[in-house]
């Protein structure tokens, strides 16, 4: 009697009620599913930059990223836009520097992974990327000579400079500029999410490990099952990242304000090509040319007009707005976005990438449900060690 | 994610086998396509193709009777979502029949279509001939 009462009790508490339901999966779904794994990937590594991977270089990279003297007014900094205590993003649907901009600051986590940088994949590398907000005239509009003088003239930066490259600040501004944007870059590439209730889900469906898969919320299942299936979200937001890296339109408005466009994908590609800071530069440190080849064969295409790049989704619950342009405030209206987005818009001549899903209610909260299951609570940074000890 | 073809073994008892133009392309291994004209074997390079990754195709072209031909061109297309790959690939070598083609990459899973452009050798302005293979990406 008291077994029975203590369960009654159990299912009323939700004691056996946690226990989550595990749905049937094919095997076309489990490959599937497992495509978005194993997480974390191996480290990242960039032979573009001989910075990448090095520690001194990598602290370099951190006291500058929050150095306010890299900018022209000498008060904005890289950290000033991704905030590290705001998942490497500053929350604004559209950035600010020195005027609004068009576009919102992306979050930094994982981008070590991306093989483009920017909404438009202007650049090739992060050390290229690094160097646009420093450059820009709208954002931190700095220049090389400023950036130099402050590594050769600033004691502190220049002994971290000696220790990650092993040599003093030369004369050579354009080099030591892009210098700073490689130990820029080398730091950023530490910044990798940590596992998620999704990867431990993931895991146990590739082993088979029906208890681990009941750990995961029925409606994050069903909504995963959405995501890789009906929805077809996982042919863009692809692998362990959420990307396949590349660019798409999603049926966002082509206008930033009346008369004028942002041409997204058409115009970085023309950018990337134009600029001698690319992988096929003096630059770069890949004497094999071998990380290049994207860059090499990448080419211009009508179709590339209005594409912007398929950002992952790693902590996607935690860095909107959403968009190139964060018009949606939340994941419920990316949801209802792509539901009820118009063919019109996107005009597809074959089966389209983007269609309206006509997600019912419950099916939106599912999707919602796994999307937020690709969060992760991310450790506070730790205080940045000193340039010499 | 994982190219799923098998990986057919050359046969290099062909009549081009016995010519200047063999199939073989070094490890035993390797797609074989032909049409009524040509002969063509192919390895990936990596041999796993991925999503979002680079690869190249290391390529013998031959004609069925055991002669090297031009390799003109290569492209690939997704006939699903009616549109290409978003890179230009380009074909070294030739004279020989013998070819690497850089730049390729599959941006998305499914089934991509590679077409290759193939004349006889060392006429520019000869009939063109397409041969095509699919990729099916998961």
């Amino acid at each position: 009697m008291r077994r029975a009462a203590l369960l009654f009790a159990m299912l009323l508490t939700g004691g056996l009620a946690r226990a989550e339901t595990s749905l049937d999966w094919t095997p076309e779904e489990v490959s599937a599913v497992s495509a978005h794994g194993p997480w974390p990937p191996s480290a990242v590594s960039d032979p573009s930059n001989r910075a990448s991977g090095d520690a001194a270089a990598i602290a370099l990279g951190r006291h500058l990223f929050d150095e306010p003297r890299l900018s022209g007014s000498r008060q904005m900094s890289c950290g000033g836009c991704h905030q590290s205590g705001r998942e490497w993003r500053d929350g604004r649907a559209r950035a600010v520097g020195l005027v609004e901009l068009d576009r919102r600051t992306p979050s930094l986590w994982n981008v070590g992974y991306q093989h483009w940088f920017g909404w438009d994949g202007a650049a090739d590398s992060l050390w290229m990327q690094s160097l646009r907000p420093i450059l820009d005239p709208k954002e931190m509009a700095s220049s090389a000579r400023a950036v130099a003088t402050l590594l050769r003239e600033d004691k502190g930066l220049a002994c971290g400079y000696e220790r990650a490259f092993g040599e003093k600040p030369g004369d050579d501004d354009e080099k030591l500029l892009v210098d700073a944007a490689k130990a820029l870059a080398a730091f950023q590439q530490t910044l990798i999410t940590p596992r998620t209730s999704f990867d431990a889900f993931r895991d146990a469906l590739v082993a088979g490990d029906r208890a681990g898969m009941r750990r995961y919320p029925a409606s994050a299942q069903r909504g995963l099952k959405l995501f890789i299936g009906r929805g077809s979200c996982a042919t863009c937001h692809f692998g362990p990242l959420f990307s396949n890296g590349e660019f798409g339109d999603t049926g966002v408005a082509f206008f930033v304000r009346p008369g004028e466009v942002d041409s997204g994908r058409h115009g970085g590609i023309a950018r990337l090509k134009a600029s001698p800071f690319n992988r096929l530069g003096r630059h770069s440190d890949d004497a094999s040319g071998g990380s290049a080849t994207r860059t090499r064969h990448v080419e211009a295409q009508h179709r590339n007009f209005g594409e912007f790049r398929v950002p992952g989704l790693r902590q996607v619950g935690r860095t909107g707005p959403y968009m190139h342009d964060g018009s949606l405030a939340t994941l419920e209206d990316v949801v209802k976005h792509y539901s009820t987005v118009s063919p019109d818009r996107l005009h597809s001549d074959g089966t389209p990438l983007v269609r309206p899903l006509a997600l019912s209610e419950p099916e939106s909260a599912d999707l919602v449900a796994f999307l937020r299951t690709l969060d992760a609570e991310t450790p506070k940074l730790a205080p940045a060690p000193p340039l010499c000890p | 994610m994982r190219l799923r073809v098998a990986l057919l073994l050359v046969l290099v008892c062909s009549p081009a086998g016995a010519a200047d133009c063999p199939l073989d392309l070094g490890h035993g291994t390797g797609i074989v396509i032909y049409s009524d004209r040509y002969m063509l074997a192919l390895r990936p390079d990596p041999m796993r193709i991925e999503v979002g990754q680079p690869f190249g195709l290391i390529m013998n072209v031959c004609t069925k009777g055991g002669e090297p031909a031009d390799l003109v061109r290569v492209d690939a297309t997704m006939h699903e979502h009616k549109h290409g790959m978003n890179y230009a690939p380009t074909v070294q070598g030739g004279g020989n029949g013998r070819y690497r083609v850089e730049g390729l990459l599959f941006h998305m899973p499914g089934s991509w279509e590679v077409a290759f452009d193939v004349r006889p050798l060392g006429q520019a302005g000869g009939e063109i001939q397409r041969l095509t293979h699919d990729f099916v990406l998961k």
